[in-house]
């Protein structure tokens, strides 16, 4: 007993009593976009479809914080509303695709076999394409809109995630405490969503925040050539899209909707590197 | 290894080393105080739990510290302060005057380069010496470490040779410049004890030969007893006692000494409680002809997978109340019998029998009866529980799995499996990170017994734990079998431990059974010709 009371008092726990400063930083900018654009209504008034021709191409100042665009649009407004769409790409395009290739990863990883030499098989061959290629080629096919964009990135996307997962499982469960629970009598599915599984997630969830900035920007990129979302709905890289005839007289048109992209993805980026910094320390 | 000590200067001269690592919040002290001397043609032994601070002083003495820790304090070879030395001047002393060895002689060697090359690779770089030359030395400085055929072993890439061959090849490339000094940490504690006693007569045999100096850290207290001249014992980062070899283990002077020494599994006196068995006829387990075999890969395009029988034909029972050792070096498949009896390997030939009745993998490994009748523990304490789950969540988890108890009962049940193995209840809402080697190992014996089985398979479960807990953990498991009459599979390489704490034994050798019996009778009056070599590698104090 001895033993273990030295041990209360020289080992005080590994616990990372302090969130990393970047993930703070990070969280703040993230949530603010969350909120504005759940908010959005409230937060400015303005109907972000509704014209004004008289007042086009205004400067930020007196016709609004952010200028008018070519037909007289808030461009405040519509960076605003923006957001409720670019978000929900973000979510959805990175949620569906996390869970599909989660599960095929954990399933191939842990049984192995020819089910997983199939699905690998199928991996390669979607890596093989560029992202952005394939995403625009389903895109195309299936006709644009953001449904069909968030299918495509879930069909493409999976991929990175079923082999980030298998990896990480192929190493877990060979380790011992698996091989204990297994000499326990439990269901072999139990095993793999129990205890395989929440040791297998740091990766992934470090990679769901570099991906959900990617998804953004594939949003975002296909909103800029026609294929995304569709006119006159607010989009970011619509909107880049919507200014560029008018980049010399209006930059305000498409500078406001890249910074705002900009600083989301750098909210994104910070809580990835934050999570990944506490992960390592947890473990 | 006679020297006169205490005539002239010390070739090492260690004054009141202390280091300390810079880390979140306080530094943490490694070394407070430490001061020892060496004389020239000397073996001195540094032997030490893990965290005693034994390796990081010997990182010292070679200037192989971080930059993040301070050290204090004054180490002089050969009257030079060898702490606050420059690079450059410290570079030219490394590999010529003293040099070092390690535990882990896989990962210290470059796998791309082969043998030969390393060993001459210290004779290109301090002594200048043509490439054509050094290879021909090299050859030579191996065949002195006793490699067969150098002339071809010179060519091999590490992975080519096995764990005691590389060893040599490291020691080859350290002595490759006569350097008066060796520094060897843990030089033996990865190989099997028949390897170890040639790897310990071949430095002993560079002492005499060559006047060679040695500093040997080892955790093990008869590793030290049997090489060293003289003994230093650290603890907690301090020297507590040092003195002659011979003097020290007889007649300890610091009650640390003496806890390590009476820690010695050869000097436990387990086996003086354990209840006697007898041997019936029909054991509550029998294992029947039983093989396994591995698929080894291709080791080319059109050849066929070798099969590699790690288990081959193996008969042996387990009485009611016995607990049975198993013995042999690693690789002899000891670990997979283990395996198969559990259904974590799928045996290719052979039977398994519980109370008469077939437990084969596939068939009924599955069924929760067997489970709850046969456990097992095993050999690396943190990595044998989820790092996720704490004590608590550990423990419930077959209790509520497998409804062994009402779901009101289970903290009861908790509280009381944690005091049959001895835990602490405080330590109950911690995670394995935050538990020591030894209360993790009692968490993975509480977990197995929630079960309440008949019998335990002890695989290794100590070798990862320092023998002053390794006497704990063996103590509790003899506490075990007398009051539950457990009956214990004890999977192990060490023979001392066998011997104090096993009713019977069974030797394994390339997964065969070579002999098997009492353990007096087989370990005292050994037939087979691999158990007589396996007991007289035992190094003794």
């Amino acid at each position: 007993m001895s033993e273990q009371v030295i041990e209360m008092t020289s080992r005080p726990g590994v616990q990372a009593d302090e969130l990393p400063l970047n993930l703070k930083i990070g969280m703040a900018v993230v949530i603010a976009w969350v909120l504005l654009a759940v908010l959005a209504p409230w937060v400015t008034p303005a109907d972000p479809n509704a014209l004004d021709l008289d007042n086009v191409l205004q400067p930020p100042g007196a016709a609004g914080l952010m200028g008018t665009d070519q037909v007289g649009r808030d461009v405040f407004t519509r960076v605003v509303f923006a957001a409720r769409i670019d978000l929900w790409i973000g979510f959805a395009g990175v949620v569906l695709p996390l869970l599909i290739g989660v599960t095929a990863g954990l399933f191939s990883g842990y049984f192995g076999g020819a089910a997983d030499a199939l699905l690998m098989r199928v991996v390669d061959i979607t890596l093989a394409f560029p992202f952005f290629v394939l995403v625009l080629a389903i895109v195309a096919a299936l006709g644009p809109g953001v449904g069909n964009l968030i299918i495509a990135l879930a069909l493409v996307g999976w991929v990175s995630y079923a082999r980030l997962v298998r990896a990480e499982v192929m190493v877990i469960r060979n380790a011992e405490y698996i091989q204990a629970v297994r000499t326990l009598g439990f269901n072999r599915f139990y095993i793999l969503f129990r205890h395989v599984m929440p040791n297998a997630m740091a990766p992934v969830i470090v990679y769901a925040m570099t991906d959900m900035l990617l998804v953004i920007l594939a949003g975002a990129g296909l909103g800029f050539i026609g294929l995304g979302v569709q006119p006159p709905t607010a989009e970011w890289g619509a909107m880049i899209a919507d200014g560029q005839p008018y980049i010399e007289e209006a930059w305000w048109i498409s500078l406001f909707p890249g910074l705002a992209a900009i600083s989301f993805g750098i909210g994104l980026s910070l809580i990835g590197d934050g999570l990944a910094r506490m992960l390592r320390v947890s473990n | 290894m006679a020297v006169a000590i205490g005539s002239g200067d010390a070739l090492l001269r260690v004054r009141d080393l202390g280091v300390a690592f810079a880390g979140q919040g306080a530094p943490v002290t490694a070394v407070n105080n430490a001061s020892f001397e060496l004389h020239a043609g000397e073996v001195l032994g540094i032997v030490g739990e893990s965290g005693s601070g034994k390796s990081v002083t010997l990182r010292a003495i070679m200037g192989l510290l971080p930059a993040t820790a301070s050290i204090t304090g004054s180490v002089r070879f050969d009257g030079q302060e060898i702490l606050g030395m420059d690079p450059e001047s410290l570079r030219q002393m490394r590999g010529r005057s003293l040099s070092m060895i390690f535990q882990n002689p896989s990962s210290h060697l470059d796998p791309l380069m082969t043998i030969g090359r390393q060993v001459a690779e210290p004779l290109l770089q301090h002594e200048k010496m043509r490439p054509a030359k050094a290879r021909e030395s090299a050859i030579k400085i191996l065949g002195e470490v006793r490699i067969d055929r150098p002339e071809q072993r010179a060519a091999n890439y590490p992975h080519q040779l096995s764990g005691g061959m590389k060893q040599r090849a490291m020691i080859a490339s350290a002595i490759a410049c006569r350097p008066r000094l060796l520094l060897a940490d843990e030089p033996t504690t990865a190989l099997d004890v028949t390897v170890q006693a040639h790897i310990l007569a071949l430095l002993a045999d560079l002492n005499r030969s060559r006047g060679l100096s040695m500093v040997l850290v080892s955790h093990d207290l008869a590793v030290i007893a049997q090489v060293c001249d003289r003994v230093v014992v650290m603890k907690d980062g301090e020297v507590v006692e040092q003195g002659a070899a011979g003097k020290l283990v007889t007649t300890p002077q610091h009650p640390y000494t003496q806890r390590l020494i009476e820690s010695q599994p050869g000097r436990l006196a387990a086996v003086a409680a354990a209840p006697t068995v007898a041997i019936t006829d029909s054991p509550l387990l029998e294992i029947r002809n039983l093989g396994v075999q591995f698929r080894l890969p291709r080791t080319g395009l059109l050849r066929p997978k070798a099969l590699l029988k790690a288990v081959d034909d193996v008969s042996i029972g387990l009485q009611r109340g016995e607990t049975l050792g198993i013995v042999g070096e690693s690789g002899s498949g000891k670990s997979t019998v283990a395996r198969a009896i559990m259904g974590l390997e799928t045996p290719a030939q052979g039977d398994v029998l519980l109370d008469g009745r077939s437990i084969r993998a596939g068939r009924l490994a599955g069924q929760p009866d067997f489970r709850r009748r046969i456990q097992m523990a095993f050999q690396n304490p943190f990595d044998s529980l989820n790092p996720r789950f704490t004590v608590r969540q550990t423990i419930v988890e077959p209790l509520r799995k497998h409804r062994l108890v009402p779901a009101d009962r289970f903290d009861a049940r908790v509280a009381e499996l944690m005091a049959l193995v001895e835990l602490d209840p405080r330590l109950a809402d911690r995670k394995p990170g935050q538990l020591s080697g030894g209360q993790c190992q009692r968490v993975g014996i509480a977990r197995a017994l929630a079960m309440e089985p008949e019998i335990l398979i002890a695989d290794e479960i100590t070798s990862a734990l320092d023998v002053t807990i390794q006497a704990q953990i063996i103590e509790l498991l003899n506490r075990l079998r007398s009051q539950t009459g457990l009956s214990i599979i004890f999977i192990s390489h060490d023979l001392a431990l066998v011997r104090s704490f096993c009713h019977r034994v069974a030797v394994f050798e390339a997964g065969r059974v070579v002999e098997a019996g009492n353990v007096e009778k087989v370990l005292s009056e050994p037939q087979h010709p691999y158990t007589q070599t396996l007991i007289a590698s035992v190094p003794e104090l």
